[in-house]
């Protein structure tokens, strides 16, 4: 008898490290972040680390109480289930040192918690001196990244969809929206900063290593915010340098009567009352500089499609329309600064044949991408002329 | 002009000579039973009743948006739902879920229970409690009813600026939400108003504050919590309203508004509204579990204190919901810490039910293991609270699935498993039989592997970097598996939903064909509304019980012997009262409630549509005001009137306090009083 309760109690305990083991190593699986591009619980640069660091033994602590609540109430379940033959149980009222026991031990454990808690916020604050400025800008249902490399004040880089920065240097971002209220977030990098109309944002990031790093609009912003992405590129910094020396340049000329000048007419005639070629303004005319202009049209219009994407260098990105389709065909995506990849021309035919039936808009209010009702060849000559903006 | 016409007395009179009054415009409604008798009575059982019904029917319906979303997501890249079609469906999921069935639900316990928990004949001004119902109802449907009027509202159930405002959501949907939470909103004002008076003033004799019933206490807590916030929520909706239909510009930035100003004022509605819809439930099941485990609850006094903190901190914390709103680092602590220590008063609230159960005798019945599942699962949802509340982990999980497990686990695990079991315990107290255990055992397990297996994943898929909100992801975001898993729980929550109603309907109908009277008292239980049979009289109590005791009803059955174990000194049956008392004043029955709510929604789509529609509307708000000042609180020709002299001697008669007068008849009714000294009498 005595023998086989032993045996009961040592298989009970057995049993019960394996749970807690296979669940820690569950937890262990969580962290992974293969096949999770925007995985929380795989943090790559020091903001993400320091809130992981902060989070974790919240997560640890929780856990033993999840333990302790779920085994007595299970404990209490068995133990106590009525047998006919039990008299009545003794009538306890309350036990007040007891329960002022554990209102006041969980505060004491919160307080300690409490002091990492706010040590992280205000850390999370901080800029490093060598801080890198973006201007990140949402949009219905696009982000844009505007660099000022001089620092005059104006933007001389306008791209969209992908940030490109340099790994190992704290980028000091300026969040703001032209419309309705976004929320920028790259998981492994920090937490998530409102884009709201009207004000900017300070927020930060950096990314230990080169590498790119999913992101996701996470402000409900109306019709197609599940398709309102972005990503981090983070390059070695030679690698930066030679990304902005080419983002610096104007865009490519095409040769004269070539299919692609062919193109690019038609983009000017089309495309340019939005989109915003460096060095040509709304009606195709030269500005005279290959720097973009930062009120492309005169003024920053509160939410109309004139802003959309800056086109200039539009095969240097990886993804078009909230960073959502390829531009490159799968396996020959962008990695470093080369643009080598094989470009999904298919993509771009059938976005501008048809960009409602990829992704929800509402281009007749003016927010997104209308359709243009061009002709098979002439989408032929457009996309040649755009596969050409590296 | 018609008078009021002579009629049979509703009720019989105490043998006064009835004084003609002249007063009303048409004759007053008299059925008590069949359609009218719902229509137009004013008795809080009924209301209650019909409140439960109006909640349940909301819930299928929410429901079936529940799954709908679920189905969209099952697998990545679906198109069963378009953007536009999934954004409205979400936004009314949310919206149905806490306005219209959670909140009746709430306020059918709160009607129909809190006054035969202090020993009331009804609430203090029943014909505005008609009203409340009405009002709610009518509020739902014209919210509903934007469905077939150019779709439902798109902009989430928290709604933010300027993303609700014309430009950005130029359909009639934001215009319904706006109006209908307005006219729902008058009726849980209304409603709290109400019900804070009857918990003040209606109390039996002896119905001390430190001898209340806890669900009364938290809901009293609730009805404050109700009327400080719905005003914030009602102004917001208001400047909404004002921006959409007559072109201001509160929230729009380009012409000098702020649309952080909706944020706020949503989330001091808002967070307390979380408390709202929780804390009742924290009442239900701390009368539930004491029942079947034969043992008081345990800590009384810490129980009502926790409540009454979770309460006032529940005002003190909005703003964790705009941890990533830029609010600047002081906000953001000031408000993080204050969030980490509300974690304590309902961590108590957790500890003391673990040991009300500890040591007691369980019986396992359905409602007991509603209340049971309700302390393990709300367990989970406060820890991940916890976990969010530490502002920088906040930035990662906010507006992830992670938020959505959370609010799942304290909505669903806390406040819905509550009401089941709430609904299994009071059923008989409604409507004089119980339900099905069998089934209802069913019922429970199946929707505890269901909730578990649809938001359990939820944490797992939020932490991966699953954002709410969105109509679709894609195969290479590593979501795929768990969403299915999600979706598959959500189905088989479905089916427990569908075995309560079946449970529901079969003992609703072996009653009618063949009524066994209910047993008084059929759970051996211990608060006053069990000393009246079941199902409850009109008049509630024969007479009104003068209360020595927390748990009144069991220390009338049961006295201590040395070791404070029980023992009986009365049986149920010679405690719970006959329920046959006769010449029992009631207020009598109301057209005006129903037309007064009528004339809202009219008013709403005249705003919405064309003003025309407004003229009927505001007719019959204003015929129904002015009837309903014309008309005394209880008919005159029914045998009634104010000033009764000897209404304050006339043990069973309720006017006096329905009148918000003193009792004071304490003295006269202490050969009510049970008469066994108890050793270790209880605090109070």
């Amino acid at each position: 008898m005595m023998q086989a309760r032993t045996r009961r109690s040592v298989a009970r305990v057995v049993g019960g490290i394996t749970t807690v083991v296979l669940f820690l190593s569950g937890c262990g699986a969580l962290r992974d972040d293969k096949g999770r591009p925007l995985n929380t619980l795989s943090p790559k640069g020091p903001q993400a680390q320091r809130i992981d660091d902060l989070v974790r033994p919240v997560f640890i602590i929780a856990g033993i109480v999840f333990v302790f609540i779920h085994v007595a109430v299970v404990y209490i379940a068995i133990r106590y289930r009525a047998r006919d033959e039990d008299p009545d149980p003794v009538q306890t009222h309350g036990n007040p040192r007891l329960e002022w026991g554990w209102t006041i031990l969980p505060a004491m454990v919160l307080a300690i918690l409490a002091v990492f808690n706010v040590q992280s916020i205000w850390q999370l604050e901080q800029r490093d001196s060598d801080a890198m400025k973006v201007t990140v800008v949402g949009q219905q249902w696009w982000w844009e990244f505007r660099y000022d490399t001089d620092d005059d004040g104006k933007p001389d880089i306008i791209t969209a969809q992908q940030m490109v920065v340099p790994a190992g240097r704290q980028i000091d971002l300026q969040i703001r929206s032209n419309d309705v209220i976004h929320s920028f977030w790259i998981p492994m990098l920090n937490g998530k900063r409102d884009a709201v109309p009207g004000r900017t944002q300070p927020w930060s990031l950096e990314a230990d290593k080169p590498g790119i790093y999913q992101g996701q609009c996470t402000e409900f912003c109306g019709l197609s915010h599940g398709y309102m992405r972005m990503e981090v590129k983070a390059l070695s910094p030679a690698d930066f340098d030679k990304w902005v020396e080419n983002q610096l340049k104007g865009p490519v000329e095409p040769a004269a009567d070539s299919l692609e000048a062919e193109g690019k007419a038609l983009v000017v005639n089309r495309c340019l009352s939005c989109h915003q070629i460096n060095g040509l303004d709304d009606k195709g005319e030269s500005t005279g500089s290959d720097r973009p202009v930062e009120h492309y049209r005169g003024a920053d219009h509160p939410l109309t499609a004139a802003n959309a994407p800056n086109l200039t260098h539009l095969m240097s990105r990886n993804h078009f329309a909230g960073n959502m389709f390829d531009l490159y065909e799968p396996g020959s995506a962008l990695k470093g600064v080369e643009p080598v990849g094989v470009p999904k021309i298919d993509n771009l035919q059938r976005w501008l044949q048809d960009p409602h039936a990829m992704k929800p808009m509402a281009a007749d209010q003016n927010r997104g991408m209308p359709t243009l009702g061009l002709s098979a060849e002439e989408i032929r000559k457009v996309t040649s002329y755009l596969v050409t903006l590296k | 002009m018609a008078l009021v016409t002579a009629r049979t007395p509703l009720e019989l009179t105490s043998g006064d000579n009835v004084q003609p009054q002249p007063l009303g415009v048409f004759a007053r409604p008299t059925a008590t039973t069949g359609i009218k008798g719902w229509l137009f009575s004013v008795d809080h059982k009924k209301v209650g009743i019909l409140y439960g019904a109006a909640s349940l029917f909301f819930f299928l319906t929410g429901g079936v948006e529940a799954l709908l979303i679920r189905t969209q997501l099952a697998r990545p890249g679906q198109k069963l739902l378009s953007a536009d079609l999934y954004n409205q469906v979400f936004t009314m999921h949310g919206i149905t879920m806490i306005f219209l069935v959670i909140m009746p639900m709430i306020a059918a316990f709160t009607n129909y229970l809190m006054p035969l928990q202090i020993g009331a004949r009804d609430v203090a001004f029943p014909r505005l409690n008609a009203f409340s119902f009405w009002c709610f109802l009518f509020g739902a449907l014209f919210l509903n009813s934007s469905w077939l009027l150019g779709g439902g509202p798109d902009g989430g159930w928290f709604n933010y600026a300027p993303n609700s405002g014309l430009l950005f959501s130029p359909s009639h949907g934001i215009d319904f939400y706006a109006l209908g939470l307005i006219i729902t909103g008058i009726a849980s004002s209304v409603s709290a108003v109400n019900l804070i008076v009857t918990t003040i003033n209606l109390r039996a004799p002896g119905m001390t504050w430190s001898r209340m019933p806890m669900f009364t206490w938290m809901s009293l807590v609730v009805q404050f919590l109700l009327l400080f916030s719905l005003p914030v929520i009602t102004v917001a909706l208001f400047l909404l309203m004002l921006d959409r239909l007559f072109g201001s510009s509160f929230f729009n930035t380009a012409l000098g508004g702020d649309p952080m100003v909706w944020q706020h004022l949503f989330w001091i509605f808002g967070h307390p509204e979380v408390y709202i819809l929780v804390l009742p439930v924290f009442g239900i099941v701390s009368e539930i579990l004491p029942v079947f485990a034969r043992k008081p609850l345990f800590g009384y006094p810490f129980m009502i204190f926790s409540g009454i903190a979770i309460g006032f901190m529940g005002f003190g914390v909005w703003a964790h919901h705009m941890f990533a709103s830029g609010m600047g680092p002081m906000s953001v602590t000031a408000f993080s810490l204050a969030t980490m220590f509300i974690a304590v008063p309902t961590g108590v609230k957790v500890l003391n039910w673990t040991a009300t159960i500890y040591g007691g005798k369980l019986k396992f019945t359905t409602a007991n293991l509603f209340s049971m599942g309700l302390i393990a699962m709300f367990t989970i949802g406060g820890l991940s609270g916890v976990t969010h509340a530490f502002a920088p982990a906040d930035t990662q999980q906010t507006d992830t699935y992670y938020i959505v497990a959370h609010f799942h686990y304290v909505i669903f695990g806390g406040s819905l498993l509550g009401m089941f079991g709430g609904m299994y315990f009071w059923w008989p107290k409604a409507f004089g039989y119980k339900l099905r255990e069998g089934l209802g055992k069913w019922h429970f397990w199946i929707m505890m592997i269901g909730f578990n297996l649809t938001f359990g994943p939820m944490h797992i898929l939020g932490l991966q970097g699953m954002s709410r909100r969105i109509f679709t992801y894609s195969a290479n975001q590593g979501f795929d598996f768990w969403n299915m898993a999600a979706t598959i729980g959500a189905f088989i929550i479905a089916v427990s939903v569908a075995i309560f109603i079946w449970n529901v309907w079969v003992c609703y109908r072996d009653h009618r064909r063949n009524p066994v009277a209910c047993e008084p008292d059929p759970w051996d239980a211990r608060s006053l509304e069990w000393i009246t049979p079941c199902p409850t009289p009109v008049h509630n109590f024969d007479t009104i019980p003068v209360v020595s005791e927390v748990d009144e009803v069991w220390h009338r059955k049961y006295g201590h012997d040395e070791a404070g174990r029980p023992v009986p000194i009365a049986t149920r049956a010679e405690v719970v009262q006959k329920g046959d008392a006769e010449g029992v004043h009631l207020p009598s029955p109301s057209y005006w409630p129903i037309v007064l709510s009528a004339g809202l929604p009219l008013i709403g789509y005249g705003l919405i549509f064309s003003l025309a529609w407004a003229i009927p509307g505001g007719i019959l708000v204003l015929v129904a005001l002015f009837g309903w000042v014309m008309e005394p609180s209880t008919d005159p020709d029914a045998g009634h009137h104010d000033e009764h002299p000897s209404d304050a001697a006339d043990g069973g008669d309720a006017a006096a306090e329905l009148e918000g007068s003193e009792e004071a008849e304490v003295a006269d009714q202490a050969e009510d009083a049970k008469t066994v000294e108890l050793e270790g009498a209880p605090v109070g």
